[in-house]
Parts: C-alpha cells; sequence; structure tokens
C-alpha cells in the first residue's frame, strides 16, 4: 500500500513536473525584469495551488551578499506533514561528476528556511535541492537548479536623506538630491559586488511610483518636485550585470513649503515699473531741456528767403514797396554799388538764378556782400556759386534764360543800350561788332548812337514813369516816384510769374525810352533795325516788347510824319522833355489809332520765362531786356 | 582619479600609481564584457526560450569547466595572487577561439539582428583586448617585484590543447553565452579581488 501510495505520488510528481514549464527553481534563473521579484513566486506559488494540489517545494532561494544564500521551501498543499522536521533538504553541487546530495547545513524550520553559510557556498557553481520527506520520498525538480551569482539579491541602502537643491525663480518646483548609503552587507569596498540603485518616488496619496534610471552612484538628483506636495521616496538595489533587484528600502518624504514668493515677485515688478517710469521722465526732462538743439539736429530749418538787411517780413504780401525802397536806397548805398557792378554781370536774368544758387550758397558766400549786390549778381559771389549749377532743373525759364547765348559782350552791349549814361566801357560796346554776325552790324550804329546818347541818361533813374504821352508818339517820363509804379504791380499779383509780366510792363518803358531818345536817330535806326531784323514772334520773352514790337508794326503805315516811320512814339520836341529825370513809369500797353500809348493793356503773348524769376528784383534790375530781345539787339 | 588617493608619503605607495590605474581599466574592460555577454544572454533567452532543466544541462557543458576556479571571495582571497593571476589569463585564453567562433555564426544566422551580430564581434574584440591588459598588468606586477615571475603567457596554443579545446564545438550558442557569462563575471570579480591584494585599498 506505501508503494502504490509512493507510487501515485511518483506519478502525480512526474505529471507535476510534466505540466508545469516553470518551477520555483527556474524562477530564480529565469527572472529578468519582467516582474518585480517580490510578486513573482507568490503568483507562481498561488497558481500552482490554485491549479492542482501541490507537492512540496522551494519557494525562493536568495543571496544578498554573494557569500551565502539560503532557500525556502513549502510543504504544499499535497498531503498533510505532521511536522516540518519530515521534511528535509538536500542540495547538490554539481561542480564534479562525483558530487553527492548532502543536506542542508543550517535549518530554520521557523521559517522553513535553509541557510547556507560562506564555507558552504561556491559562487559560479550550480547547486541543485530537493526536498526529501519520510519513507525517503523526494520531490526533486531539476528546475530547481541555480547558481548563486543569479540569485543575488542585494539589500536596499540605508541612512537616506535629502536636501533641497534649488528652487524655482517662480517658487513652484523644486529639485531634490538625495544621498544614502550603500546595503551594509553587500561587499562594495573590494569591489566584489557591484551595485546599481533604482529611485522610485510618488505623490503621498498616488498610486503609482515613478522611477529613475538605475545607477551605481550613492546620490541622485530628482528634479521637479511640486512645492507643497509630500513626495515619497524609496530606492532598491540590484546587482550589475545581473537581472534581480532586492527589496524597497524603507521610505522617505520630501516636502517643501511653498514659499510665497509672489510677493517678492510683485515687489520686484514694482521697483522695475518705477525704475523705467524715472527713466523715461529722465529722458524727457533732457529732451525738454534740450528742445531747441534737439530740434535743429532731426528738424533743420528751411532756409527761408533772406536778403542782407532786409526784414523777411518785408517779403511778404503787401510789403514790396518798402522792400524795393530798400533794395533801392531808400538805405544808402544800392544803387551805386549794383550800377558800377553791372557790367561786370550778365542781365538780370542772371540774378534772378544766382539768387536761387545764393540760396544754396549762401553759405558759401561773403556775407558782407548787400543784398542788392547779390541780387544783382554781383562779383562778391563764390564762383564755385555761381557756375556750380549751370543748368538749373526745375525752372526750365531760368534755363532757357540762362542758357541763352548772352555773352558778356552781349549784355554789355544790352547794359550800355539801356543804361542811362553809362559812360564806361565803349570798348565793350564796340567789341560787338568784332563779334557779333553781320546782322549785328545794325547794332553797332546803334551803339555808337546809344554812347553818344549815353551822357543824357546819366543822372536819370531807372524806371521812369511816362506822365504824358505827346501827340506825336513821345513819351514823356516823369522821375522818381518807383514805389508807385511798384504799387501799381503790387496790385496785380504777388507772384513771380506776375511781378515779372509787371516788371516787364514795366521794362516797356524803359524800351520806350530808348526809342523816344530824342537823340532818336541811332535809336530809331536801331528800331527800325529792329523792325526789319527782328519779327514780333521773336519777341517773345518780354511781354511788354511783344506789344511793343507788334503794334508799331500794325500802325506802321499810320506812323507819323517821322522818317523812320516808327510805329514807336518818337518825340519830336519833347525830347528836352525827354531828358527831364523820370523816375516813375506805367507800362505802355499799345498805341491807338492816335498815336497814343495806350496804357496796361493785356498781354497777347505769354510772359517770357525768364521773367518770373525776378519777382522783387524787377524794380531794382535795369535791363528787363530779354535775352531773346537781346539776341535780337545783337543781331 | 581614485589611484591618487591610495598615494601616501611613502614611497612604496606612490609607484603604484600607474599599477592601480592600470587595474582600473582593465576592471572596467572586464565590466563591459560582462554587461555585453549579458545583453546577448538575455536576447538569446528571448529568442530561445530554454527548456525546463537548463541549467542543469549546461553545468556539464561548459568547456571551462576543467578549470580549477575560486568558488568564493574567501578562496579567491587565500589563493596566491600569481595563482589568481594566471587562472584570470587561462579564462580569457580558453574563450578566445569560441567566441570567434560564435561570431562567425552569429552572423550567418539571419535572424540575429545586427545588434547581437555587433555585439558578438565586440566581444570576441574584447577577450582579446582584456588578455593583453592583463598580461600588461602582470608585467607590470612582476616589474615591481610583487609577483613571481612564475606567471607566463599561458596563450601559447599547446595550453589550449585540452579535453577542453574539442568541447566547446559541441556547446550550442546558448550554452556557450551562458557558459561566458558566467566566465566573465569570474574574471571580473578576480581581478577586483587582485587589485585589492596588490595595491592597498580602504576596505580590502
Amino acid at each position: 500500500m506505501a508503494v502504490s501510495l509512493s507510487y501515485d505520488l511518483l506519478l502525480l510528481l512526474v505529471i507535476s513536473s510534466l505540466d508545469w514549464s516553470s518551477t520555483p527553481g527556474s524562477a530564480f534563473l529565469t527572472d529578468h525584469n519582467r516582474m518585480t521579484s517580490s510578486g513573482r513566486s507568490e503568483k507562481k506559488q498561488q497558481k500552482r495551488e490554485r491549479a492542482t494540489p501541490v507537492e512540496p517545494h522551494f519557494t525562493e532561494c536568495m543571496s544578498r551578499d554573494l557569500e551565502t544564500f539560503r532557500c525556502w521551501w513549502s510543504p504544499g498543499t499535497f498531503h498533510n506533514l505532521s511536522s516540518p522536521e519530515e521534511l528535509r533538504v538536500f542540495y547538490l553541487k554539481r561542480n564534479s561528476p562525483s558530487s553527492e546530495w548532502k543536506e542542508c547545513p543550517e535549518y530554520s524550520h521557523l521559517n522553513r528556511e535553509c541557510f547556507f553559510d560562506a564555507n558552504h557556498t561556491s559562487i559560479w557553481i550550480p547547486y541543485c535541492l530537493q526536498l526529501r520527506g519520510q519513507n525517503n520520498i523526494t520531490y526533486f525538480n531539476e528546475d530547481d537548479c541555480f547558481s548563486v551569482e543569479n540569485i543575488v539579491r542585494p539589500d536596499p541602502p540605508v541612512s537616506l536623506n535629502w536636501t533641497l537643491l534649488i528652487v524655482s525663480p517662480s517658487g513652484l518646483s523644486y529639485d531634490v538630491m538625495v544621498s544614502w548609503e550603500p546595503p551594509p552587507s553587500a561587499d562594495v569596498s573590494t569591489g566584489w559586488m557591484r551595485i546599481e540603485y533604482e529611485i522610485q518616488y510618488r505623490e503621498r496619496n498616488a498610486t503609482t511610483w515613478e522611477a529613475l534610471e538605475t545607477q551605481p552612484h550613492t546620490q541622485q538628483t530628482i528634479y521637479g518636485l511640486q512645492a507643497g506636495t509630500e513626495y515619497e521616496v524609496h530606492i532598491r538595489t540590484k546587482m550589475k550585470g545581473f537581472p534581480k533587484f532586492g527589496d524597497f528600502s524603507d521610505s522617505i518624504f520630501v516636502k517643501v513649503t511653498e514659499i510665497p514668493l509672489r510677493e517678492s515677485a510683485v515687489l520686484l515688478t514694482l521697483v522695475l515699473t518705477f525704475g523705467v517710469a524715472g527713466i523715461l521722465i529722465l529722458i524727457m526732462l533732457i529732451v525738454v531741456s534740450h528742445q531747441q538743439r534737439l530740434m535743429m539736429i532731426l528738424l533743420p530749418p528751411v532756409p527761408a528767403p533772406k536778403i542782407k538787411g532786409i526784414d523777411s517780413e518785408l517779403l511778404k504780401k503787401g510789403k514790396l514797396e518798402e522792400l524795393d525802397f530798400i533794395l533801392n536806397g531808400g538805405g544808402l548805398g544800392g544803387l551805386p554799388t549794383y550800377i558800377s557792378d553791372y557790367y561786370q554781370d550778365e542781365p538780370w536774368v542772371e540774378f534772378i538764378e544766382v539768387d536761387e544758387e545764393d540760396a544754396d550758397c549762401g553759405e558759401k558766400e561773403d556775407q558782407k556782400s548787400s543784398d542788392t549786390q547779390r541780387l544783382l549778381g554781383l562779383p562778391q559771389r563764390s564762383v564755385g556759386c555761381f557756375s556750380a549749377d549751370s543748368h538749373p532743373d526745375d525752372d526750365s525759364g531760368r534755363a532757357s534764360c540762362y542758357d541763352t547765348d548772352l555773352s558778356e559782350q552781349d549784355t554789355h552791349l544790352l547794359a550800355a543800350s539801356l543804361l542811362p549814361g553809362q559812360p564806361e566801357d565803349e570798348e565793350a560796346f564796340l567789341h560787338p561788332d568784332e563779334k557779333a554776325p553781320a546782322s549785328e552790324t545794325n547794332k553797332s550804329p546803334l551803339i555808337q548812337t546809344e554812347s553818344e546818347g549815353k551822357p543824357t541818361w546819366i543822372n536819370t533813374d531807372l524806371y521812369a514813369q511816362v506822365s504824358n504821352v505827346m501827340p506825336s508818339g513821345g513819351v514823356v517820363l516823369s522821375p522818381g516816384q518807383q514805389l508807385r509804379i511798384q504799387e501799381n504791380t503790387e496790385k496785380e499779383s504777388q507772384k513771380k510769374g506776375t511781378l515779372g509780366e509787371d516788371t516787364s510792363k514795366l521794362n516797356k518803358p524803359q524800351f520806350q525810352l530808348l526809342v523816344v531818345d530824342p537823340d532818336g536817330s541811332g535809336y530809331t535806326s536801331e528800331i527800325t533795325a529792329r523792325q526789319i531784323s527782328t519779327p514780333p514772334s521773336s519777341l517773345v520773352p518780354g511781354e511788354g516788347y511783344q506789344t511793343i514790337y507788334p503794334q508799331p508794326m500794325e500802325t506802321k503805315p499810320a506812323a507819323p510824319s517821322e522818317p523812320n516811320q516808327s510805329p514807336y512814339i518818337l518825340p519830336d520836341s519833347p525830347q528836352t522833355r525827354l531828358f527831364a529825370p523820370v523816375a516813375d513809369y506805367t507800362v505802355v500797353q499799345e498805341l491807338d489809332t492816335h498815336q497814343s500809348l495806350l496804357l496796361n493793356l493785356p498781354t497777347q503773348q505769354p510772359p517770357p520765362p525768364c521773367l518770373p524769376q525776378h519777382p522783387l528784383k524787377a524794380p531794382v534790375a535795369i535791363g528787363y531786356v530779354t535775352p531773346d530781345l537781346l539776341g535780337n539787339l545783337s543781331s | 582619479m581614485k589611484a591618487a588617493s591610495i598615494c601616501p608619503n611613502d614611497q612604496t605607495g606612490c609607484h603604484l600609481l600607474p599599477l592601480a590605474n592600470l587595474f582600473d581599466r582593465v576592471i572596467q574592460h572586464s565590466a563591459r564584457m560582462h554587461g555585453i555577454s549579458d545583453d546577448l544572454h538575455s536576447e538569446f533567452e528571448l529568442y530561445f526560450l530554454p527548456s525546463k532543466n537548463q541549467i542543469g544541462r549546461v553545468s556539464r557543458n561548459c568547456h571551462t569547466s576543467t578549470i580549477l576556479t575560486p568558488n568564493g571571495k574567501e578562496n579567491a582571497q587565500r589563493i596566491a595572487r600569481e595563482e589568481l593571476a594566471e587562472i584570470i589569463l587561462k579564462l580569457l585564453v580558453a574563450w578566445r577561439d569560441p567566441l570567434w567562433h560564435f561570431h562567425q555564426s552569429m552572423s550567418q544566422h539571419d535572424e540575429f539582428t545586427n545588434f547581437s551580430s555587433n555585439k558578438s564581434l565586440e566581444m570576441s574584440d574584447m577577450v582579446h583586448e582584456l588578455r593583453k591588459g592583463v598580461l600588461k598588468v602582470v608585467e607590470k606586477m612582476q616589474m615591481l617585484g610583487i609577483i613571481s615571475n612564475s606567471v607566463g603567457d599561458t596563450g601559447s596554443p599547446e595550453a589550449l590543447l585540452t579535453s577542453d579545446s574539442a568541447e566547446w564545438r559541441f556547446m550550442k550558442d546558448y550554452d556557450l553565452l551562458y557558459c561566458f557569462r558566467r566566465d566573465s563575471n569570474k574574471i571580473q570579480n578576480y581581478l577586483k579581488i587582485l587589485k585589492c591584494r596588490i595595491v592597498p585599498k580602504h576596505g580590502c
């Protein structure tokens, strides 16, 4: 019966051994990181117990220090054992073929544990264990063989403590350095065991643990913990190169109270705000105090029309007469200088241009020169200024005026012809004879005659007003009263163009003066020359001229008894009268059928392009003869 | 370096500095070798689930089982330093050819990933390097007079002509890996013990 029972037992043993691929023995060897060491053996044990009645078996064998190890067994549910002592542990060291089973060196029946001390422990040698019950029943599983180095589970570290590393500026999170001592049982100092540590932490009431990477050092930093939350930290160890972890150490608790850094942050922001505001105020003060200078730097003033000695206010609307007064020697030294220097420059057209350039080159020029001189284009100006821009860009009229083939000689000629009583430079007058074209030969008599007639004009003002018109066609000029004329001109418009027109009209009498000159023979010849040589259309530059010229053409047949048939008003007797200094003048628009001058007639042709350029200088400039006219003269 | 701490004012300690450095490097090397062997072994266990009685079977087949090795810390501390050094060298020599052969067979199998193939090659190379390193250490020790000159180069082919030489050819790959994993751990521990015995250090 016992035999049958043992047979049954054997059969059952074989069946069970066949059924189960994994046994406690193999569990020692094949345990990897797939499941934790603590739960593994229990699970399998439960499985076994649930499925079939289990025989006595070993639950676990473990080494803590790679020098000793111990095994635990369980009697199983197979049959009742009267006492634990009935089961005996035998082991076999497979280091030689002739090894035999030996009994456990040290029992601990209370724990059902067999302890193998250092003398009985051999590393790197397979051990096999078996349980033997009474009647020599052997419960043996091949899988219960292992090598000690594979069953090492080191003890957990001791002396855990933590220190605060750093708190984030917001005060919400912090880093903590956890340090510990290696397990005392493990011989780490000699290097016999090389241990790695794994830290796990979790919030106080959380269920899952956060695990950090296994590392061999005895301290580690935990980053990103939240302030105000309590954390639980524990560590476990394992041998380097082997998969089994030891038990967890006792937990320590880490907590950092939330520091009210918000106050400091608020303070900081307040300080920053006030600082920035203070700096801004300071900058504003500096800007305001140095406003003028800053404005000068940032927005340089636009150069306004400026004539030295003349208040710029006069240049504004309605004050032209005062300006003219000043310019024309209401103060002193207006005219003489200009008269003397006139010959040296080109006609008034030039003045205007130069004055424009004056604005550009104002700084270069000699500030001492009077405005009058500047207006007249006197040589005080820097040559560079003058010649720098020979082609003024925007004003076509100016350009045309400038670009006309006015030569100095021509200007001189014109000046000679126009100026009253300019005795100088007779040679200049003669020069054009050489250079002028054949058509200019007519000019020469004019010149000569002009020179003859010059002295008569010495004491004459620039402008003369026609005070009366002779029935013979002569014009009586009245001296002085330039202002009146200016007023008349002023009334029309203040613009350059219109002023130009007016001045051109004003110029007409000058021209007429020429015509009217009692010496007239030369002039008349001149006029006739003009009539012959110059078509009326060529007299485009000056409207006054234009008006004058065509009319004489028209009224040619109706010319008076003058032998030269000049439609112009040719004075007969009023020559003497004509010599009277004339200061005022008006514009002769046309001649009526009665050979009388009609004043202030509308112009029929566009004003000369050059005229608009000298609005204010018109009263001052002498030569209103346009370059075209001059050209005509010369030609 | 740790070795610096073991150099007190006495002269005997100072000239051991380079030896301690050598030991450290060799120990690091052996640790890495053991790590690789462990990785490969785990991989093999994943691919080829071993049968139940693997451990018993394997223990019979390791070709280095014939080499007598100290089986515990005390034993390793008790035997002569020269003997310990010689055992280490024997082990390293014994694994030179099997690992090379293993690498060859690994590269032929398509199911192994490149990772495994590289590791087997690395393992094979490491055994070579480690043997050279240990030889250097032994030379240094002999030069310093710490050990006698009895430790010779056991790498000669004649030393390999033991019964072991044929056995490893019959070992399966998995068994080979298991055996090597065990032996690399032995080498690592022996080196540690040897260093502790030769270069005095706190705790040894």
